[in-house]
């Protein structure tokens, strides 16, 4: 068991341990300036230290979001538009010739002005406007064809 | 205003503490450019702290009694790279070993007696408030400057059983 006095001392004065454990008595004044010095010294440590933490939050915030990012699926796709296959009733042509181009327009001007009804005659629904897979295949059908057949009979050249 | 009245507060804290705890320090290293310096890089420390320090003197005294051994550590580091080095001092022992002063005789103490003692004794801080800054208990820093001073005094023996 530990028995000794709490505060004093437990040695006599005259006790070489009484003179080597005396308390500080002796002061040492600061140089001129030294005050300004280290509350100098003091404020730069800080925005160090302050510059340092925000360095390493930035990093730490940095290694957080790079995989996460990495890890995302790409940018998000725009929804395209499906390309709808060609209707079953309509025969299958390729179209690839100008012509079908041109009922295009002439199919915008006319939808809008229902006045001029006569032209677009064979399409009179305007809910079928704007689909491009459908508006070429109807004409090319009619004007790729016969072309072909005017050109076999070639019987009038051979002789 | 808030600024300002800090300011004040460690230009008063400045006043009180510094003159006191630089002599402590020259009484540790006996040298006084280097109480200087570690009296000011306590403070240096003290104010670059982020939160408030409850107990400025009591910091202060732990970060200089920490400097101080650093520097005996430093000093030690380079006297026996001194004595490696000349075969002079390896024949004649070292004349503190003759005379043991208050540096030494705290510096053979263990690091966990060393602190209390600096604190209670140097520093004249009672023993609340050495526990309050070593995080020990009072019963616990009383035994630690119990066994601190037994040794102090079986060092001192031994160092005057020298001499005579």
């Amino acid at each position: 068991m530990i028995t000794h006095s709490d505060e004093g001392p437990d040695f006599d004065p005259d006790d070489p341990l009484a003179v080597i454990l005396r308390p500080a008595s002796d002061y040492l004044g600061p140089p001129v300036g030294r005050y300004e010095a280290i509350r100098r010294r003091a404020s730069r440590r800080r925005l160090l230290r302050t510059a340092a933490g925000a360095g390493v939050a930035c990093a730490v915030a940095a290694c957080i979001m790079l995989p996460l990012r990495l890890a995302a699926p790409d940018a998000p796709v725009s929804p395209a538009v499906p390309l709808a296959p060609p209707p079953a009733s309509t025969p299958s042509a390729p179209p690839a010739s100008p012509e079908p181009v041109r009922p295009r327009p002439t199919e915008r001007t006319a939808t809008p002005s229902p006045a001029t009804s006569e032209s677009p005659t064979r399409r009179p629904s305007p809910s079928r406007t704007s689909t491009p897979a459908e508006t070429p295949t109807a004409p090319p059908t009619v004007s790729d064809e016969p072309p072909r057949v005017f050109d076999e009979p070639s019987a009038v050249r051979e002789p | 205003m808030l600024k300002r009245s800090r300011e004040k507060a460690a230009s008063e804290l400045f006043a009180a503490l510094y003159p006191r705890l630089a002599g402590w320090c020259r009484r540790l290293v006996d040298d006084d450019e280097t109480a200087h310096e570690i009296a000011s890089e306590a403070f240096t420390r003290l104010w670059a702290r982020w939160t408030a320090v409850a107990e400025p003197r009591g910091f202060l005294y732990v970060t200089a009694a920490n400097l101080v051994r650093d520097h005996w550590r430093k000093l030690e580091r380079e006297r026996s790279a001194v004595r490696r080095a000349t075969t002079e001092a390896a024949v004649r022992p070292p004349p503190e070993q003759a005379d043991p002063s208050v540096r030494l005789l705290v510096q053979a103490l263990p690091e966990r007696l060393r602190v209390p003692i600096l604190l209670h004794y140097y520093a004249d801080m009672p023993v609340r408030e050495v526990s309050v800054l070593t995080g020990r208990k009072e019963g616990t820093v009383k035994a630690d400057l119990h066994a601190a001073r037994e040794l102090l005094r079986a060092h001192l023996r031994r160092s005057l059983d020298h001499t005579l």
